[in-house]
């Protein structure tokens, strides 16, 4: 349904500030394309020639602490949110006065000071963040509106779809703004879709589309307003699609091949940069002088911008390992191997009460709910009834209300997303994914995403958020897409902390400091010890650092370095190796990222042996980094290589006398334990 | 007055072939007008006036020339 609107005058102040953003984000595309032309600078540029009006009526009805999420292609969506342009020069030349300190680039600009959130160089992929700023405003009731701005070509990603979806079940105050540029990279509308209008896709998505002109500098005003007016008022999401042409090629400087030589002439004279200029002329809004000046005046805002910009220096290199983490000793790195990250601090001495590990996560949950009305949990299945699949949720709700426990539609990307994005104004969203396998289908909004934000917004911006991933792994039968424990994909991401608890005690420590942890941490918890690790937990609320190992054994002959499900394993291993005159020592790691280096060397140089078990697969595990490690900082002081132990490469058989074959087994760490003890 | 150069059209691109004159030595131009059309690496393309005059023409029609040749003059 495309709406149809009276045309009212549009006033004569407006428009002059809708074509001064014109003209500085016209400026921006000359300068940046004569530059790269000329050889006076070179950098990536992904050019937005033809789409100027589009943000530059959006300016005259945003508000600056209204927030905006855009793309690699959304320099012109910088400059008009007010985007400080000698910070936004030296940001695309990679100079340390950039706006992130050179190392996030154009793609990734973040200006917070400007309501400039989050610039992505993934398809699509801002509009599940944009939601979670929507989310954020809604909640703590700001009356603020969130825009994301992404091009036709997103429109075809799962991304996209899971954010509509999630935006019009929540009525969330997001502004979906689709640049329609009719060519999605090189490839042109209808070939990759069948779609004949964008808005017709709003109105299944539960929300109104409306479709401007993005050539009409009056169109394309008043189809904004209605929008923006419409998100501002509450009533949820609107969609509102500006249809313009690109005239410059998908990467680079230049004109455009794809509309041919008499296209390109047509669409020149619809582009609103001579088009509103033109209007402004011929109504008597502005006289030629004022426009003159109007353009000179961006022109030579512009040029200060680049020759600054090309003044400044680039980062130094001590800024290698500062905006990775908050606290540069979590980073894993050689000069970080062997130091002390934390020191846990003794256990509470107050009252207890004997719970299993799911209970410890229901207690974390709720004293962190309890104490900050900004912690909020996001997932499948999380409200009351059933209380998560898993029942790690179980009460949240009833106790703390719909606006607090969301249970969110099973689309992984679009929950992950509203983590981020509320994160990213405060709140300390937990986010839950139901079976760790599904990490897969929301890694680029965890990878891509959550992981670099810090560092490529130079520590402008970050995401104190909380993943808990529960895995099936040993569960039994629940067959190859249900049974793995993915922490290996985390690991090897940086920018992410990994928990991985093996008692109740532990568990409720762990979570308690992700959640108030400042950068994203995953708290993995092993559904088998969910419902069988039994202990006693204080019931007030405490914390167990990361990056603090726990020796839950103490042994002299071998070490078995261990985390999650095989701690239990190694436990039951080592009863049965103590029969046999072997004392092995269990190291439980409790944090995967950061990692206490200095705990496992201490260990395997006082027992010479060491081995690491984990129930992920062996081929690329965590126990290769782990024993790699420590034979290249022990070597001369072992008496043999440290091995590591992990499940057979291969899917998990749903036949559980396969299954059993593939995973470690306290029988198979026995058989290992003492052929190390033999070396 | 202001020189009309061949433009570099794309990174990898040294010279153009001016395959064609929109306008006429002498004529008035408008800023935006095209005024003539170049060929390189199978790309087409019209070339505007950069600025409002008089045009005076210093290149011919099916001439191969160097990024950066001087093919015009606008006063």
């Amino acid at each position: 349904m495309v709406e149809v609107l009276t045309r009212n005058d549009v006033d004569a102040k407006t428009l002059k500030e809708i074509y001064t953003q014109i003209s500085r984000i016209h400026a921006t595309d000359q300068a940046i394309q004569s530059g790269l032309q000329s050889g006076r600078f070179a950098c990536t540029y992904w050019p937005f020639t033809g789409h100027e009006a589009i943000p530059a009526c959006l300016q005259a009805l945003l508000n600056n602490d209204d927030f905006m999420v855009t793309t690699y292609r959304g320099i012109h969506d910088q400059v008009a949110k007010g985007v400080p342009l000698k910070g936004l020069f030296s940001e695309m030349f990679g100079r340390a006065t950039g706006l992130n300190k050179g190392k996030g680039g154009s793609p990734h600009i973040s200006d917070p000071a400007s309501g400039s959130m989050l610039t992505t160089g993934i398809v699509g992929a801002g509009a599940p963040i944009a939601n979670g700023l929507a989310l954020a405003q809604k909640l703590r009731g700001t009356g603020r509106v969130s825009i994301v701005n992404f091009g036709d070509g997103a429109t075809s990603i799962g991304a996209v779809h899971e954010a509509m979806n999630l935006a019009g079940a929540w009525k969330l105050p997001v502004l979906f703004v689709v640049q329609n540029n009719q060519i999605g990279e090189y490839t042109l509308i209808p070939d990759y879709t069948a779609t004949k209008q964008f808005v017709d896709r709003a109105p299944g998505y539960g929300f109104r589309g409306i479709r401007a002109d993005g050539n009409d500098i009056v169109d394309m005003y008043q189809k904004a307003r209605e929008a923006i007016d419409h998100v501002r008022s509450g009533e949820g999401p609107v969609m509102l699609e500006a249809v313009v042409n690109r005239l410059g090629p998908h990467a680079g400087f230049g004109n455009t091949d794809h509309l041919g030589r008499e296209g390109l002439r047509e669409a020149k004279k619809l582009w609103s940069v001579r088009s509103s200029r033109a209007f402004l002329l011929d109504s008597g809004v502005a006289s030629e002088a004022e426009l003159t000046a109007i353009e000179t005046a961006a022109a030579e805002e512009v040029e200060a911008a680049i020759v600054f910009a090309l003044e400044s220096a680039p980062p130094a290199v001590d800024e290698l390992y500062v905006d990775i983490f908050d606290d540069p000793k979590h980073v894993p790195s050689r000069a970080n191997w062997g130091k002390k990250i934390a020191h846990a601090p003794a256990a509470p001495t107050g009252p207890t009460s004997s719970m299993l590990m799911v209970g410890a996560v229901q207690s974390a949950i709720d004293l962190a709910m309890g104490r900050d009305k900004e912690v909020i949990l996001l997932g499948e299945d999380v409200g009351d009834p059933p209380g998560g699949l898993w029942k790690t949720s179980a009460g949240l709700q009833n106790k703390y209300g719909k606006d607090r426990v969301l249970p969110t539609p099973i689309a992984e990307q679009a929950i992950i997303g509203a983590g981020i994005g509320s994160a990213l104004v405060g709140m300390r969203p937990i986010c839950e994914i139901m079976f760790s396998d599904f990490t897969a289908v929301c890694m680029d909004q965890l990878a891509n995403h959550a992981a670099k934000q810090r560092y490529m917004s130079g520590g402008a911006t970050h995401v104190p958020m909380t993943i808990r991933v529960i895995t099936a792994n040993g569960f039994g039968s629940t067959g190859a897409q249900h049974s793995q424990t993915l922490e290996a994909w985390l690991l090897h991401t940086p920018g992410l902390k990994v928990a991985y608890p093996s008692t109740a005690y532990d568990a409720k420590g762990l979570l308690t400091s992700c959640i108030w942890d400042d950068d994203p941490c995953i708290h993995m918890e092993s559904a088998p010890l969910l419902f069988s690790a039994q202990g006693d937990v204080p019931t007030e609320e405490y914390a167990i650092p990361l990056g603090v190992a726990d020796v839950k054994r103490r042994g002299k002959d071998v070490t078995i370095v261990t985390y999650g499900r095989e701690v239990v394993d190694s436990l039951a291993a080592a009863e049965l190796l103590a029969g046999e005159g072997i004392d092995v020592e269990v190291v439980d790691l409790r944090t995967l990222v950061p990692l206490d280096y200095a705990t496992v060397f201490e260990s395997v140089r006082k027992t010479g042996r060491g081995i690491v078990v984990h129930g992920a697969t062996e081929f690329c595990g965590l126990g290769s980094e782990i024993a790699a490690t420590v034979n290249e900082v022990l070597w001369r002081e072992l008496k043999a290589p440290m091995q590591r132990l992990g499940a057979l490469y291969g899917p998990i058989a749903f036949a559980r006398v396969l299954e059993t074959q593939q995973m470690p087994a306290p029988a198979s760490i026995i058989e290992r334990v003492r052929q190390l003890s033999r070396a | 007055m202001t020189d009309i150069q061949i433009p570099k059209l794309a990174m990898s691109m040294t010279e153009g072939q001016l395959t064609e004159w929109l306008v006429e030595d002498g004529a008035s131009v408008a800023k935006n007008d095209p005024i003539y059309v170049i060929e390189a690496d199978k790309s087409t393309q019209e070339i505007e006036a950069p600025v409002s005059g008089t045009i005076r023409i210093l290149a011919q029609a099916g001439e191969i020339y160097e990024v950066g040749a001087l093919v015009a003059r606008i006063e």
